[in-house]
């Protein structure tokens, strides 16, 4: 039985779901908005056993060979937020991802991906170390409270582009001269600051061992906002050298993922820089771009069970 | 100096850099996040500029680190405006991430992907890491809408041993020390509280924690030891 966990909303878990009910394997999809019909029992001692139950189906765990897992925030939910916090349904909705989560990095079965591992992406400097360390390009990098290390910094590399520290996605933006009365704002929180690369984005998804590449024609800052930036995107399916694929495969396998998205660029002058490794990767975005058969390759994965030892 | 990263009210904390103060010792929180000072290139991270306890200061003037922080908590952001103090925790408990790794003197505990003071590992996590070779309580959860929340299975805990380093303290059977030491070395961690449920070699495993109690003044002479090494 291969368990999915999130919202029927989530188009990557919706088409891995279609693609597994395509290809006859069974699955059960664990709806998050029904959490308040959901019951869980975990028991870890010499053993590890427990039960779940939602709408009219009990599951044991053991039973569960394969998880992917995309839940959201579960104080988010409407009838958890309706609830209000404190409230019955707001602990019962907390504790019920917390039991999950746990037997999600104890469970023998195939994790995509275990909560330890993605977590790695909670900070991109933490994660720029081990991506540097596997032979990619990283762009000078500073994060800072201090406005004049900002300005040195600006100066040194002409062009800068900031964005978030933390896993939270931020708006990719460039620095100009609008943003020097802000510049000031850097005391209340570290702030990171990169030099902009020039070149191509190419977007990897790595699934287990099998590599798709999209490449990223775009004239913004950051191509998943480029109408809100006054431009246009346009992705095409590509391939990549096989030394970088292979360093790719390389990097999501060290840091204990079976299906990740890697963002590269290609600089003007032949370097290949990697931004971030997203464990969670909205793949649908650019399999509906490209037709590269990713949901497939992922409903594969989970029903084979490979990458049991990853926990 | 030494440095203690902690929540900004921790009292343990405060005395400890209290007691510490003659060695120079300094408290960092997340007020000193909110402070002009900080540079941190990626490149050269020896090259780092800190701001501990409002001063600012060269990175490699910081000799030991202990932290007691999780993460940083957006209550405790009290000069951010409310809207913002989510995402701001959550930069700085990023950057305080890849900061306190970086660090080349001794960080008690180093921070993993998941917690800024060692490993955060749920009750099931503990007792399924304990299992090599020491007797353990099941841990047991449920929840159900309809009914009260389960609390995790809390059998009495009657005994601690605190490992800190290749020490371990705790009046108990030696055995249980050792069952200790080999937890923390499972958990990649080199201070750890582990909690027996009575003294002797026969005691099971109850839990564990990143976050001893700093009241015994031979835990804390270890743990200053261990960050002057």
């Amino acid at each position: 039985m291969i368990l999915l966990w999130g919202l029927p909303g989530d188009r990557p878990l919706i088409a891995v779901h279609t693609m597994l009910q395509r290809l006859g394997y069974p699955v059960v999809l664990l709806d998050q908005r029904a959490v308040l019909r959901t019951e869980v029992e975990l028991c870890v001692g010499s053993s590890m056993e427990g039960t779940l139950r939602f709408r009219d189906q009990t599951i044991s765990l053991s039973a569960i060979t394969a998880v992917y897992l995309r839940p959201y925030d579960s104080r988010c939910l409407p009838d958890i937020v309706l609830a209000g916090q404190d409230s019955q349904a707001w602990r019962h909705a907390l504790e019920v991802e917390d039991i999950l989560m746990s037997w999600v990095e104890l469970t023998p079965a195939l994790v995509v991906n275990r909560p330890t591992a993605m977590a790695l992406n909670s900070s991109k400097p933490y994660q720029s170390r081990l991506i540097r360390s596997l032979g990619f390009e990283i762009p000078d990098t500073l994060i800072t409270t201090d406005p004049d290390a900002a300005l040195e910094f600006w100066k040194r590399h002409d062009t800068v582009i900031y964005k978030s520290v933390s896993g939270i996605r931020s708006i990719v933006s460039r620095l100009t001269t609008e943003h020097l009365e802000r510049l000031l704002d850097v005391t209340w929180c570290p702030t990171q600051f990169q030099e902009y690369i020039p070149g191509t984005d190419y977007r990897v998804h790595i699934v287990a061992k099998e590599v798709y590449t999209c490449k990223i024609l775009s004239n913004a800052d950051d191509y998943r906002y480029a109408t809100r930036q006054g431009g246009g995107t346009m992705i095409e399916p590509d391939t990549l050298p096989e030394e970088v694929a292979n360093r790719c495969k390389m990097l999501v396998a060290t840091m204990n993922l079976s299906v990740a998205g890697v963002d590269l660029r290609h600089s003007q002058n032949d370097q290949w820089y990697c931004f971030e490794v997203n464990p969670s990767p909205g793949f649908s975005y650019f399999q509906q771009a490209t037709n590269q058969p990713i949901d497939e390759a992922i409903a594969r994965l989970l029903a084979s069970g490979d990458g049991r030892n990853l926990r | 100096m030494l440095v203690v990263a902690a929540n900004r009210y921790d009292q343990v904390a405060q005395e400890l850099v209290s007691r510490w103060a003659a060695l120079g010792a300094g408290l960092l929180t997340c007020a000193d996040l909110s402070l002009c000072g900080w540079r941190y290139p990626l490149s050269t991270t020896e090259r780092s500029v800190a701001v501990i306890g409002g001063q600012v200061l060269p990175v490699e003037e910081i000799t030991g680190v202990l932290t007691r922080l999780p993460c940083v908590f957006e209550q405790e952001l009290v000069e951010i405006v409310p809207d913002d103090r989510a995402y701001v925790a959550a930069e700085m408990t990023a950057f305080l991430l890849s900061w306190l790794s970086e660090l080349k003197c001794p960080v008690l505990n180093r921070p993993t992907s998941t917690c800024l003071s060692g490993p955060y590992w749920r009750q099931e996590r503990w007792v399924y890491a304990a299992q090599l070779g020491i007797p353990v309580e099941p841990v047991r959860r449920s929840t159900a809408l309809s009914a009260d929340t389960s609390p995790a299975s809390s059998s009495g805990c009657s005994a601690s041993v605190t490992v800190v380093g290749k020490h371990c303290f705790g009046a108990v059977d030696e055995s249980l020390a050792t069952q200790a030491r080999k937890l923390a070395d499972v958990a990649q961690t080199a201070l750890l509280t582990v909690h027996f449920s009575n003294t002797q070699a026969d005691a099971a495993f109850i839990s564990a924690d990143p976050w001893p109690d700093l009241d015994s003044d031979e835990v804390n002479d270890a743990i200053l030891a261990y960050l002057q090494e």
